[in-house]
């Protein structure tokens, strides 16, 4: 595994249910966060944390725009979506 | 117990969080053909997650990997062993030698980790001629191999041949298995029946498969689990007798004595260690702990 070229914009997960589609992309400002779906409004407060937490973890400190797209995700999925679409978007792994 | 074992694909939340409802004996968390080149990086992280934060209850929890020729297989192992499962299931073995590799790339992941040096089994697909012609050599290659699986798909194509509706192509290469296995002390387990709809065909093949001597199947959908595992459960007669026969061996040991009858026939050793394999079955008396 190596670092590509950074994309300007990554996904990664699916709108099926139990999954969350995440987008990443460049932003011109540090880490905004948008999320859209059935369970975001009791919810949203646990889901920034947690996407906050895995962006942490990977020691991201750009300027990206976080979105996310979620169908009933529990936070185990988003975590792992968080971090395989950053990792896309820093070209770790494959896009 | 490995009477059903169920595929699941590697980039399906869904399925990786509920697959253990179904009742299989075993999981297959699937980051080989279920999931596309593209997704095996965003894959190996879901069922690296859901290893280290869910609870699979009693299943037994394997991770198919990709295979040795492929660029995926170490990243795969790294992400899975630390975590725990009891094995995983290895694609297209043809050697000896792939046993070696990957016992070392396990060993070496296990003494990093908390996971005791020799816990990860393996359990190894035998999917082309030279893989089935060398089973027994696989299954003796490393005290890890738990199991051996004859190919399905992919066996047929090496054999120059297609999946036929009564699996003539694949008879020998199951008889093989069963062989190879029990030489080796290691279970043979059946490769799935793909045609998800057809319950009398799913049924038809699972007797004979039993019958061959098989301890189980592979199952790519939960509708198959209930079929395979009314095949494989004995019935309230067969554990009666089963206990019938255990007890009468106990007693007449107790008593120094060789011979054993039970309503009026003589039962020789064999048959006393297939009444307590049926009772292992039951749930009645544990198992051999492989």
């Amino acid at each position: 595994m190596g670092f590509t070229e950074t994309p300007r914009t990554a996904q990664a997960g699916t709108v099926e249910s139990m999954d969350c589609l995440v987008t990443i992309s460049a932003s011109g400002e540090r880490r905004q966060i948008e999320i859209s779906g059935g369970g975001v409004s009791r919810f949203r407060a646990a889901m920034e944390q947690k996407i906050n937490q895995v962006l942490d973890g990977l020691g991201s400190s750009e300027n990206i725009a976080i979105s996310v797209q979620d169908n009933g995700a529990v936070d185990t999925v988003l975590g792992a979506r968080v971090e395989a679409a950053y990792l896309r978007f820093r070209g770790v792994i494959d896009a | 117990m490995r009477r059903t074992m169920l595929y699941l694909p590697g980039n399906n939340p869904n399925m990786l969080l509920r697959g253990h409802l179904f009742g299989a004996d075993g999981l297959i968390l699937d980051l080989e053909d279920a999931v596309s080149r593209s997704e095996k990086g965003p894959s190996r992280i879901l069922v690296r997650e859901i290893l280290k934060h869910r609870d699979f209850d009693r299943c037994e929890i394997t991770v198919r990997i990709n295979g040795l020729d492929t660029e995926f297989w170490r990243d795969d192992l790294a992400s899975v062993v630390p975590y725990g499962i009891h094995g995983i299931r290895v694609p297209k073995v043809e050697t000896p030698q792939a046993l070696k590799d990957i016992d070392d790339a396990l060993s070496a992941l296990e003494s990093m980790s908390s996971v005791p040096v020799g816990a990860t089994k393996v359990f190894c697909l035998l999917e082309t001629a030279l893989g089935i012609w060398n089973a027994y050599d696989i299954a003796r290659a490393s005290a890890r191999v738990t199991a051996i699986i004859p190919g399905g798909e992919d066996l047929a194509a090496d054999l120059r041949t297609s999946r036929s509706k009564d699996g003539t192509e694949l008879d020998w290469a199951r008889r093989m298995m069963v062989i190879a296995a029990r030489a080796a002390g290691v279970d043979a387990l059946d490769t799935a029946f793909p045609r998800i709809g057809d319950e009398e065909g799913l049924r038809r093949e699972t007797e004979f498969a039993k019958q061959l001597g098989f301890d189980g199947k592979s199952v790519i959908h939960p509708n198959q689990i209930p079929i395979v595992h009314e095949i494989y459960d004995p019935t309230e007669a067969e554990i009666e007798k089963a206990k019938k026969i255990v007890q009468a061996a106990t007693d007449a040991a107790a008593k120094g004595l060789g011979a054993v009858s039970v309503d009026g026939r003589m039962v020789d050793l064999p048959v006393v260690r297939r009444a307590e394999y049926t009772l292992e079955r039951a749930g009645v008396i544990t198992g051999r702990g492989r």
